[in-house]
This record gives C-alpha cells, structure tokens and sequence, in this order.
C-alpha cells in the first residue's frame, strides 16, 4: 500500500515573521515584509527595496561551532529545520537514523561564502584565499549540516532548482515516502538576499523601485526577499505511530520544463498548464476539487499573463482564488516556494487566503479572481502551490487537510 | 530501483569526444596524469601554461552550429552536446528532429557540483574592480545552478522535467536514482540521466590551494548523459541496450566537528543498500567501479568500505584515466564501466583481478561531508 504523505512541522525565518505562529499571523494581516535593503548598498544600483529578514540572529538556533562555519543561507535553513523539528514534536534523536533524509532546495546557497572567497581571489590572488575556508562553500553542504544536526542518515539531496526549488524539495521527499524510501523527510528550501543576485535583476530591468504588485495593471516588476522554510514530512503509519498532530497532507506533484526561454515563462503556458493538471490528476482529484491557488506571482507581466492563462485552461470558467504572497515577502527565490508552501498550510489549517497587497488597478490581461489586499476566508480542503523557474522549471505540488484526498497510488507496476 | 535500460550514451571528457574516442583511450590505459597536459582553453594567462586536462580542443560549434552559443557558459555548451551525443545514440533524435518519442515524453536529471562558479566569478570580477553597475545582464542567468540544465532542454526541445542535483562527487550516481522515481511516477518516458563539470579558474585554484593537484588524479573537465528508459520498453522496440541499471543505494553519516568526513560507515551502507536493491549478493559483484583518487584519507574509507561490503572483488579507478571530474564523476565512472562490459576497455586495478566477463559492476562514490552512493549496473543479457 502506498503511504499518506504529511506535514508535521513548520519552520520558517521570513521578512514577516520569523516562526510558524508569527508568519501566519503576517499572513493574515497582509503585512509587508519589504524594507531598505540594509545588508549592501543596494540604493547605488538604482533600487532599494527588499523582503530583508531584519531580526535574524544565527547565535539565538545555532550552536557556536554552526555560527562560525555556515554560511547565512544554511543558517537560516538550519535554524527553520529545528523550529519545524520542534513544531512536529520531534526531540533529540527524534529524526535520527537511516530511514530519514534531507531534501532541500536553493538556487545560490551560501553565496556569501563564495563570495567573500571570490573577492580575495580577484583583489589579492590565490595567496590571500585561506584553504579551510573552501570547502564551507558547496551547494551540497545544505541537507548535509541538517542531516548533521539530526542525525539523518538517508539520502542528502541537493535540488537547486531556482525560484522552483522549494516545491521540488517537498514534491521530492512526499515521493520519496510514498515509494517507501523513508520514512521521515527534512525538506524545504533557503535563499539569502545577495548583491550580485540584486545587481542581476536591476540590470534586467525585471526589479520593481518599491512594491511588488502581482497582477496588477501598473505592476513594476519583482523584488527579491529572502528566508528560509523548512517542512518536516512523515509517512502516514509513522506520524499516527507516534500521535503527531498532522497540519496537512501533501498531494502529488506535477513537474514538467517548457523547453522555451532561460528567465521567461513559454507564451502559452504550456509546461506550466501541464504541471498543475500532472498535480492535479496524480493527486486523484479534479480541477473542481481545488480551492485556492498560491500563484507564484512574481508581479512581472510575463508572468502574470503566463499564470492567467494557467488558471483559465485549468479552470475554465471557474473563478478559483488566486493570491501571491511575493507581494509581501518579495521573491525569497529558492526559498519562495518552501516558504509558499508553509503559507498553503496556514490557508488549509485556518481557512484563510492570504491577500495579495499592493494591488490597485485590474489589468484586464489578468482576469483572476485575486485575493487582493485583504485576506480572505473560504473553503480551504485542497490547495495548489504553483512555481516557475529560471531554466524554464515547473513545478505545482497540491497539499490538502489531512484525509481529504483519496488514498494515493503508487507508480508504475 | 527498477531495472533500467541505458540505450543511448553520450560523452565529452579530457580524453576525447564521442563514445567511441572515449572507449577507444580508455582502452589504451593510460593514467591521465601520464597524458600530456594541453595548455588550458578556459584558465587566464597566469595559469594557462601550467596545463589543464580540459575537453580537447572542445568546439560546440561541431555540434551545435555558430548560432546562439555567445552567452552560454562552457559547462552549458558542454552539456548541450552531450545531450545532443546521447539523443542521436539512443535513436531519440537526428539532425534536430524526433524519430521516436515526444519532447513532452524526454527530460534531464543531470549533476554538477560547481556549475555557476566560472558566471559567479565573471560577475563578481566586474562588480569588485568596476561596479555591480556593470556586470552584464546577458550573463547574469548563468550564476543559477540549474540554468546549463534549462538550456539543454531548450536547445534539445525537452519538455518533460528537468532537474538539476548538486551533492559533490556522488550526484551523478544520484542522478540515476531521482530520474528512476520520476520515471516510476509517469513523469517521462526517456531522461537523459548523469552529469558534468568543467574547468573554470576559480576551480583550478581552489584544487590546488587545497593541495589536491600533486596528491590526487588530476582535476578534469567531463560530461557524460546517459538515456534511461524502462527496461520492457526498450527491448519491446529491439533498442541496442549497452547496459542496465540495476539498483541504487545512498547514506549518510554524520561527522564529528569536521567538515570533511569521508565515511567508511555511509559508503558500506550504501553498497549494502544498492545491492539489495538491485537483488545481486556480494558473490555476484563482478568488479567495483570505485571513486578512488589517490587521497589516502578518502581512499582508505572507500576501500574498506568496499571490501566489508563485497569482499574481495576486483576494484577499478576509473579517475586516473579519466581524471577528477566532481559533479560528473559518477557519470563518468558509469560510462567507463559500461566500456568494459559493452567493449572490453578495461580499466585500472588497485585491488584484485577482474575475471573474463564482466556482467555486473558495482560504482561507487565517496562525498567529501559524510554522504556516500553506489550503483549497481549490469550488462545488457
């Protein structure tokens, strides 16, 4: 029998609110998380507006040691995993032993560290780069130091799938537990607000001066954030085993690439259409099943249109709820889909669609039925968690109430 | 995992281009280190005289034609012609057009360890000695890591997923894994399935500011993409089948205060863990492909890892034929294997002898930070 996949922890550092309890909360409120940007300077490039977590302190999750030697994106990613450890009830040696793994996702992971090697080397030569400090810089080192903190021993994967790679991570480990390859999985994603991201998206004209506005006829582009969300997910025999408090359940997920353009969205949508019907029917539901859809709604008009034309050929006539909580957080980029999703389970725990702020003039491009500027309360049993990427990445991964989809399949025989 | 056929393979590595150069050095057994090193394509001034083991002569245009190859970086050109290598093997398409398949049926798992390092160095270049005003937009993608993998499938036109996995030197064998869970989900019929790396200068002097150049095989450049169908599928079409994949096992241990902790305990796991998998008794272990590279303190934990777990059988290096090649490595210790069993190339031994025929091979791959993964791969019946 292929196994239930649920939710049972959340750990979230965000612009917004740094916990489940607070994020939620934020969410619900439709607080900005958007401020000057204080880490850089940002304001010489011609923008200063970002989702920067301003009350971050490493030292207040992490262990001396961890301060010292991880970079911020894993700092963020390991202080989320042991909030969302602690949120599923999971003591010391609680997520030990080789039956649990560690997905997560980035898109530049501890860039800081990298960069800081790179600057030695580019202003003083390889003599000023010091050896030790070289191998705190890999992609692969973020499931590794979760994995060290807990004492996993399963498989320790890296999925640096851009602005996507928060819904691979968690479509990936809810795979992983229905096809009986763990038991437990650690997974989510984390991304730090850094310079030479900032610069790239100024210099591609794709940065908004202050607000990011999703579907919106006046919109002026993203703004980045950062943060880190971090999910703890069980098989169903495990979390009813140890009388976890189940917060969700993770349906399947639809992935596909549009094969079109590096940074743009395919005109007609097609991979992304095709991801949210793969969740869609491998979760054994309909598009009439579906509640609210969590855009991921960056405020470019590219976008916009793109995911517009995703919910018509979805939907057809029927008006699901769309919101885009970038308009609060800004683009945390990896991380933006974790941190979304944790944002689909406050939706299906409190029944509240969170608003999409900002929002001021319709564009008549954009005809979807948003959830603009204040939340909202609705039926709230099965959600959908949408995502593009860099590379031309899918990626839409369906979670539910728990025991409200029906009993998954497994694959091919 | 279930068994899987690899019916095309395509390969660009510092010993040549094509399957058929690469099998036919690998036959000539001859260390890298050994070769001649070439004066290095991508390295600056200060470091090109010192040599590199790069793809020789490497022209994407060969493959790829003049047009649209200006911003993309190497490890994307690279990866592209090795796709378009591995498609035209397995019959999947010719001369940019479909025979068999649907580009919505085709897709990528592919690993690279390091593959935005040469864009984030360029970037970071301009923005420390002008300003962060005048890095170049046109590049800027190139510092996401999936981004080479995104523009195979837009050169390649495929549509079903893509995934890029970054976990070191055993990504390429966890590349294998990931593409069969999502083959098994329905998510596509064919997936190229492997990785790559190339040489950048960032790179070459973070190996040799850690001391590596002299001790280990040599740093490489190296791509290999395999296509993996299901196994009924393939031999329900007739498909040529160079080899099979046959299981899959990954573990981690946790390392003390250090970093870099290559374990014993996660590699033995993981070979346990892949032989299950693919049902084969250590008895039945033909020869291992191993990642060893010349570093005691990594080759020693693989080792013994390998002699607990299978015992006495014979222990090949691919690496010193055909260097270090990090996020491709076990991409390309897979094409060597499926050299001996489909071509007799054999490879270098540092434990035992390899007996005649070569039906099943164990490859196996050490990380640096405590992570281990092995495959079991067996010659097409």
């Amino acid at each position: 029998m292929t196994e239930r996949v649920f939710i049972t922890g959340l750990g979230v550092i965000s612009s917004i609110g740094t916990g489940k309890e607070a994020f939620f909360a934020s969410l619900e409120a439709g607080k900005s998380g958007i401020t000057p940007v204080e880490a850089f300077d940002a304001a010489r490039m011609g923008r200063k507006f970002g989702g920067e977590v301003k009350d971050f302190r490493a030292a207040d999750h992490l262990a001396r040691h961890e301060v010292r030697t991880l970079g911020r994106c894993s700092q963020m990613a390991l202080a989320a995993a042991r909030m969302a450890a602690r949120d599923a009830g999971l003591g010391e040696g609680a997520l030990a032993g080789p039956r649990v793994s560690v997905v997560m996702g980035t898109t530049m992971g501890d860039a800081d560290v990298l960069e800081v090697l790179d600057k030695a080397f580019i202003t003083q030569g390889p003599e000023a780069i010091r050896p030790p400090a070289i191998p705190r810089y890999s992609a692969s080192l973020l499931p590794i130091h979760l994995a060290r903190a807990f004492g996993a021993e399963g498989v320790t994967f890296t999925l640096p799938a851009a602005c996507a790679a928060g819904n691979y991570s968690i479509g990936f480990a809810a795979d992983l537990i229905r096809a009986g390859k763990a038991d437990a999985v650690v997974a989510g994603a984390s991304e730090l607000l850094q310079q030479l991201q900032f610069a790239g998206f100024v210099k591609l004209q794709a940065m908004a001066p202050e607000r990011c506005q999703p579907f919106d006829k006046n919109r002026h582009g993203i703004l980045l954030g950062e943060g880190a969300g971090v999910l703890v997910l069980e098989s169903e025999s495990r979390a009813k085993a140890r009388g976890a408090r189940i917060l969700a359940e993770v349906g399947a997920m639809g992935i596909t690439c549009d094969g079109h353009h590096v940074t743009r969205p395919h005109p007609d949508a097609w991979g992304s259409v095709t991801a949210m019907r793969q969740a869609i029917d491998k979760s054994g539901i309909t598009s009439a099943d579906v509640d609210f859809v969590n855009a991921h709604g960056t405020g470019t008009k590219a976008n916009d249109v793109a995911e517009t034309k995703v919910m018509r050929e979805v939907f057809g006539d029927r008006r699901v709820p769309i919101s885009s909580m970038k308009s609060m957080l800004g683009h945390c980029m990896g991380a933006a889909s974790a941190l979304e999703a944790i944002g689909c389970v406050f939706t299906l725990e409190r029944g509240v669609y969170p608003p999409t702020i900002g929002f001021e003039t319709p564009d008549p491009e954009c005809d979807v039925e948003l959830v603009a500027n204040v939340s909202r309360k609705g039926k709230a049993d099965i959600v959908l968690n949408n995502s593009l990427a860099f590379g031309g990445y899918n990626a839409v991964v369906c979670l539910a109430r728990p025991g409200v989809l029906p009993e998954p399949t497994g694959g091919e025989p | 995992m279930k068994p899987r056929a690899i019916t095309g393979l395509g390969v660009l590595s510092a010993l040549g281009a094509e399957r058929g150069e690469v099998f036919a050095r690998i036959r000539e057994n001859v260390p890298l280190r050994s070769r001649t090193r070439p004066a290095s394509q991508t390295l600056g001034e200060a470091y090109a005289a010192a040599g590199a083991y790069e793809i020789p002569d490497f022209s994407p245009q060969k493959y790829l034609g003049e047009k649209g190859l200006r911003l993309l970086d190497r490890l994307t050109r690279v990866l592209i012609c090795t796709a378009r290598l591995a498609l035209a093997d397995a019959g999947i398409k010719q001369s940019g057009a479909f025979l068999r398949l649907a580009p919505e049926d085709v897709g990528l798992v592919c690993s690279n360890a390091f593959g935005s390092l040469e864009a984030i160095n360029d970037l970071h270049r301009t923005a420390t000695l002008e300003d962060t005003r005048y890095i170049n937009p046109a590049k800027f993608p190139n510092t996401v890591s999936n981004t080479a993998c995104g523009y195979v499938s837009i050169w390649e036109e495929l549509r079903a997923l893509n995934v890029t996995v970054s976990d070191g030197t055993p990504g390429a064998l966890d590349a294998a894994f990931i593409a069969d869970m999502h083959m098994s989900l329905g998510r596509a019929k064919a997936l190229l399935v492997g990785g790559g790396e190339v040489m950048s200068e960032a790179l070459w002097v973070a190996w040799n500011k850690l001391g590596m150049d002299p001790l280990a095989v040599p740093l490489a450049e190296g791509a290999a993409l395999a296509v993996m169908e299901p196994l009924e599928a393939a031999r329900g079409r007739g498909a040529p089948v160079l080899g099979i994949l046959a299981g899959y096992g990954s573990a981690f241990e946790a390392p003390t205060r250090r970093l870099l902790h290559p374990s014993p305990t996660a590699m033995e796991r993981a070979i346990r863990s892949a032989l299950d998998d693919a049902r084969v008794a250590p008895g039945e272990v033909d020869l291992v492909v191993s990642g060893v590279t010349g570093i005691s303190m990594f080759d020693d934990a693989e080792l013994s890892a390998i002699g607990a777990a299978v015992g006495d059988a014979p222990v090949a290096a691919s690496k010193r034929l055909l260097g270090e090649t990090l996020g491709g490595a076990g991409a390309m210790s897979t094409a060597a294997a499926l050299a001996w069993m489909a071509e007799t190339c054999p490879l270098p031994l540092v434990r035992g002898r390899a007996p005649e025929r070569i039906s099943t091979v164990l490859v196996t791959e050490l990380g640096p930070y405590g992570s281990a993964s092995a495959l079991v791969l067996k010659a097409a019946t």
